[in-house]
């Protein structure tokens, strides 16, 4: 049984390090953390077309001085591929991937799982370092080291959000 | 009516204009002229990730309001992510100004013709997005009328420059890391107006 507080503690974990500008294309796990970040006036949430766009606009703002997270479906990190490593990795520009996971454990949706299974994959062979906590402990323990390791190496890094910890979405 | 503009031209009309601005430059020509012409600081060349140069400016542009931030897109890139304009007229930054040199081919792959060289306007296009000033010029004296207003009002601006076909003289410095951290430190280091 998942944690209903997982979102709110996802979005604190992204507040207290100092990152407040957010690019979003929503999906239904990803609006849960969404409603946290919209509520809260120090922080900046921008909605675009496409996630590759979220990839530019927040190498933009790193390049003048801002951390950003990128919040989207997995679906989003293939739409985001050429942008993450010919701009993010090729330049070393630093941002937070938050994932969530379709098409792995308890998928209804065939067209999900494709992508959802080489999530992992695609992160690795960019050298993107990624987590997948599935639940509150694990993401209290392991988010705060993720977004240091991210800022310390330039690079990004993505924190994938499995059905685990949100409970999924149920078809 | 004058001659055809060039990108060169062009670019040199911007850059005697610059002080405090941002220059945001596309990956391929719009970099390599801005380079040859007015290389500094402030200068954000994109060397990757084509189509993104647009949505780069605005991230910028957003976290530097006090900044004027100009970006030199081409049609080929802009074509690739057309989304970003209704992402510009949404989030509407007052210090925002795409220019994008429209020379109707992907000039930097030998020429082969873009959407904008058949039926698409890209100034049409902004401003179905929701971009009121959006504009297309010809001209010397348009473009000179442009800048004008890109640097005498607020935002956010699409321009459409019609230029002549032709490749940028010279090599394009490619130290993407070093040319990345020179930029945000400079930015950096500007004031807050």
């Amino acid at each position: 049984m998942s944690d209903p507080s997982w979102s709110k503690h996802l979005a604190d974990v992204l507040r207290r390090n100092a990152i407040h500008t957010f690019a979003t294309v929503p999906d239904y796990i990803v609006s849960h953390v969404l409603e946290h970040l919209w509520a809260d006036p120090e922080c900046r949430v921008v909605t675009v077309t496409r996630e590759e766009e979220g990839v530019g606009l927040l190498a933009g703002a790193w390049l003048a001085g801002r951390r950003g997270a990128l919040l989207m479906q997995n679906s989003g990190l293939g739409n985001s591929v050429n942008a993450l490593a010919s701009l993010c990795v090729a330049s070393q520009i630093p941002m937070v991937l938050v994932i969530s996971h379709r098409g792995d454990l308890g998928e209804f949706n065939p067209a999900q799982v494709p992508m959802g299974q080489a999530t992992g994959p695609v992160l690795d062979a960019l050298s993107i370092r990624h987590i997948a906590p599935r639940s509150v402990a694990e993401l209290e323990a392991q988010g705060d080291g993720l977004i240091k390791l991210c800022y310390t190496r330039s690079l990004p890094v993505a924190m994938i959000v499995p059905a685990e910890l949100t409970g999924g979405k149920q078809g | 009516m004058s001659a055809p503009l060039t990108r060169a031209a062009a670019t040199r009309l911007l850059a005697e204009r610059l002080t405090r601005e941002v220059v945001v430059s596309n990956l391929g020509q719009a970099s390599l002229d801005l380079q040859q012409i007015a290389d500094r600081p402030l200068n954000c060349y994109t060397f990757g990730a084509m189509g993104q140069c647009s949505s780069i400016a605005l991230g910028i542009a957003l976290a530097r309001p006090d900044v004027r931030v100009v970006c030199l897109d081409g049609d080929g890139s802009l074509l690739m992510n057309l989304g970003s304009l209704c992402t510009i007229a949404n989030q509407a930054p007052r210090n925002f100004a795409l220019v994008v040199w429209d020379n109707e081919v992907h000039q930097t792959t030998g020429g082969q013709p873009t959407a904008t060289a058949a039926r698409s306007s890209l100034a049409a296009i902004a401003r179905g997005a929701g971009v009121e000033k959006a504009m297309e010029v010809r001209t010397e004296e348009e473009l000179r009328g442009a800048y004008d207003r890109i640097f005498g009002e607020d935002g956010p601006f699409v321009v459409a420059v019609k230029v002549m076909k032709g490749r940028a003289e010279g090599r394009l410095d490619r130290d993407v890391v070093g040319h990345a951290r020179r930029f945000a430190q400079a930015l950096a280091a500007l004031p807050v107006a």
